[in-house]
């Protein structure tokens, strides 16, 4: 259960995320889109425990990011959208010192990692080091690793870039199936149709505030296009929210 | 040469940048290094001009010591040039991140070549230049050269600075067709370590110090004699010498003709180096963006060992130790220890404590003392080298950290652990070892290891605390992180915590030694005053501990706002 409580961050006169409320209830997958700064990747960061909020708060499971760090964060597994790993070690080892971190490092954990590793068509590759991974490669490790503590939220930032089709398609089964298993996923994208295919619920930022959640077909019912198609009711809400006649709308 | 200009214009660009962002802050920082930049450069200068006032008082042998001088002082310009081309260049050319962008625009592969040679060879000889400057003007106004001399001493640093940045490219150039860049670097380094250990080691067995002894006066024949050999003729250093040497003697067309020389180098190694540039430049880059094969696949043990570390500080101290002995650089680092406590404790074993005119008991004590100060900075020296950049080092793959389960301050602490169990064994060692060589007493034995055990903590902390509180998680090279603000400032609070730590306890244990010689007990008074010495002592090392690591966290835990 992710919960996003009046959550604002300002770097010096710019505010980043406005007075964002919103949660998401385990079993949902919740997508985060708007234009380039509109302020998700900030929200990631908050919610990941990487930034700080300038006020508002952020609870993961009941336990508040800024009192409870450690129990929060033990229960994400948090995907960046670059992923800068340690370059020096063997995806094996970097899933185990992951692990260890996580204190999920003891009994059964090399079967997890092998289970993990060939689920992202990485097990050939378990023993090389990560210096020889291409970008997909390394973002498969991430992902693999942030499975790997069997979290109860996953906080994800642009999953799709740098995988190939085939991984693409594995990643949004395998959401699908941990929303089923009553993971709550906050996802973060520029890809319309990934949001559209994947997401329970889909939110709208656009310079730090959001103009509008809810479902696929509440928004186009909000945005009033007869549009099926997610892009044209994106670019009709931020057309309306720039010309200042939109508001907050809630599906 | 609009591409060329074109293609330095970031660089120029991000350093104007780097002049308006966080203003305050980066001139309070320009002017601490400013100033110990500058008392660096004119206390160059101050013992240039008088060494060479000296030599020059001096009838006959003076002038041509002087001149020695002169073409040692330019031959090591020039080898310090090319050692510092080689390594930039390496970087530049061949590992920096924007490569590929740069090779993906439309401009030819030589203009791309010629940009960053141009901006390597700034960067490699502009400190070199101007930390030389003292000695040259020095040696301008002893011997009263006219402006012409200044002129062309700008002439000649600027074609040395060339021919040795465009040798050196011509130089990586070739080995990259053969070895891959990555490994060029620490071989390179390896080498040149190597070679300059030889060079200490045939120095020191020629055990210089027997100069003084009248037995050994013939060998100041031979060395006369050496002075008067010709410098060779095929060396641009050879060139700015004999130029140099003109112009002070008035022959200012023999001046000019050594310059002509220079020049019409720097123009012809330049038209090689743009040729062979043309023909091997791109296949290099591309050679380099293929990963190199690990050199050693399997682990000898280590597995075993690493099982044993669990938890989340175990994982993290297993990926500080795996990553450290897997990075290629680091392993000349590891050499240079090595050949450092063997020199160190070499120095030791060579002094002629037994011609000392000072009793020698007295003196054995006294450099015992005062090699806790001596063996505490290199091992400041070495934890500017290593506990500093090591949170820098997590570079930015530090999110892991960030997202993981754990405190910063764990993180922190961990790191301290990981650099103070070496550090402390090596410094023990260095110790422990001296003081043998120096057959000193049982007290000053306990003392000195004491100390160590007490102040290695104190100076560990200082460096991965400074090194928290000024990270540089997106540098190239996280390890030159330490010639930074911050590293300057942890170098600085280091040396005070030593000096003060030996100025807090030099009078009681002088007053203790020396009651030990007299065969005399302490009296109550000097009793109370050795306690309320050695617990400040404790209390500064405890403070050097505890402060710099909470400092650090909280520094990180700033960058979270």
């Amino acid at each position: 259960m992710i919960e996003l409580e009046s959550l604002t961050k300002t770097y010096a006169e710019i505010t980043a995320v406005k007075d964002l409320t919103l949660q998401v209830p385990p079993g949902q997958i919740f997508g985060f889109i708007g234009p380039n700064g509109a302020g998700k990747t900030t929200t990631i960061k908050m919610l990941g425990g990487i930034l700080a909020p300038s006020s508002g708060r952020v609870r993961i499971c009941g336990f508040d990011m800024a009192k409870a760090p450690e129990e929060a964060k033990r229960r994400i597994g948090f995907i960046p959208d670059r992923p800068y790993l340690y370059e020096k070690l063997t995806a094996m080892e970097f899933l185990r010192f992951h692990a260890e971190l996580y204190g999920v490092g003891g009994n059964g954990f090399k079967a997890r990692a092998e289970k993990e590793l060939d689920r992202f068509s990485l097990l050939d590759w378990s023993n090389e080091l990560i210096e020889a991974f291409s970008h997909g490669m390394k973002q498969r490790v991430v992902m693999a690793a942030a499975l790997l503590i069997d979290p109860k939220v996953i906080v994800v930032d642009e999953p799709m870039v740098g995988l190939d089709p085939i991984a693409i398609k594995m990643v949004k089964d395998l959401f699908r199936n941990l929303a089923a298993g009553g993971a709550a996923i906050f996802m973060s994208t520029h890809t319309l149709q990934v949001a559209q295919d994947l997401c329970h619920r889909i939110g709208v930022i656009h310079r730090g505030r959001l103009i509008a959640t809810g479902s696929p077909e509440d928004l186009m019912r909000q945005a009033k296009t007869t549009e099926t198609d997610l892009e044209a009711v994106f670019i009709r809400l931020m057309e309306e929210d720039s010309l200042g006649i939109g508001g907050v709308r809630h599906g | 040469m609009g591409e060329i200009v074109t293609l330095l214009k970031p660089r120029l660009w991000s350093f104007r940048a780097r002049g308006t962002a966080g203003k305050r802050d980066r001139r309070l920082k320009l002017a601490v290094l400013g100033v110990i930049g500058g008392l660096f450069w004119a206390g160059l200068f101050a013992l240039s001009l008088r060494v060479l006032t000296y030599f020059r008082s001096v009838d006959q042998l003076g002038e041509m010591l002087a001149h020695k001088l002169l073409s040692m002082v330019l031959v090591t310009f020039l080898s310090l040039l090319i050692f510092s081309s080689i390594l930039t260049l390496l970087s530049k050319l061949y590992l920096s991140r924007d490569l590929s962008l740069v090779h993906a625009t439309p401009v030819p592969g030589r203009k791309i070549f010629l940009a960053r040679w141009l901006e390597s060879t700034v960067d490699s000889s502009w400190m070199v230049g101007i930390y030389a400057l003292p000695f040259f003007i020095a040696y301008g106004i002893v011997f009263r050269a006219g402006p012409i001399f200044y002129l062309n001493l700008f002439v000649n640093l600027a074609s040395l600075s060339a021919i040795a940045s465009a040798v050196s490219a011509m130089l990586i150039m070739t080995a990259v067709m053969i070895v891959p860049a990555s490994r060029i670097r620490t071989i390179f380094v390896f080498l040149t370590l190597t070679f300059f250990l030889i060079l200490f080691f045939a120095f020191r067995l020629l055990r210089p110090e027997r100069l003084v002894d009248p037995e050994f006066f013939e060998t100041t024949l031979v060395y006369l004699q050496a002075l008067r050999a010709p410098l060779p003729a095929y060396l641009p250093s050879t060139w700015a010498f004999d130029s140099f040497t003109a112009l002070i003697s008035g022959r200012i067309l023999t001046g000019l003709y050594h310059d002509a020389l220079s020049l019409s180098c720097v123009g012809f190694l330049c038209c090689l180096m743009v040729l062979l540039a043309e023909s091997v430049y791109f296949k290099g880059v591309s050679k380099t963006q293929t990963a190199a094969a690990r050199l050693f696949k399997r682990s000898i043990g280590g597995e075993f060992i690493f099982s044993r570390f669990t938890g989340p500080r175990g994982a993290m101290a297993a990926k500080e130790i795996r990553t450290f002995f897997r990075d290629q650089t680091q392993w000349t680092q590891l050499f240079l220890i090595g050949a450092l406590i063997v020199i160190y404790i070499y120095n030791f074993r060579v002094l002629p404590l037994e011609r000392s005119p000072i009793k020698t008991v007295y003196l054995q004590n006294l450099l015992s003392f005062l090699n806790m100060g001596l063996a505490a900075f290199v091992l400041s020296a070495l934890t500017a080298r290593f506990a500093y950049p090591a949170v820098s080092l997590e570079r930015e793959a530090f999110w892991l950290i960030r997202t993981a389960p754990i405190s910063l301050k764990s993180f922190l602490w961990t790191k301290f652990f990981i650099y103070f169990l070496p550090l402390l064994v090596l410094t023990e060692v260095l110790i422990v070892a001296t003081n043998f060589l120096l057959e000193v007493s049982a007290f000053m034995m306990v003392l000195s290891t004491v100390n160590v055990l007490f102040m290695v903590p104190g100076v560990v902390a200082l460096g991965v605390g400074f090194g928290a509180a000024y990270p540089d998680f997106t540098s190239e090279n996280p390890m030159q992180s330490v010639t930074s603000f911050g590293g300057l400032l942890f170098m600085i609070v280091a040396a005070l915590f030593i000096g003060a730590v030996l100025v807090l306890e030099s009078g009681p244990v002088y007053t203790i030694l020396m009651a030990g010689f007299q065969g005399r007990s302490l009296t109550l008074l000097q009793w109370l005053w050795t306690g309320a010495s050695f617990s400040a002592s404790a209390a500064l090392c405890i403070a050097a501990l505890l402060l710099p690591m909470r400092y650090g966290v909280r520094q990180l835990e700033t960058q979270r706002d």
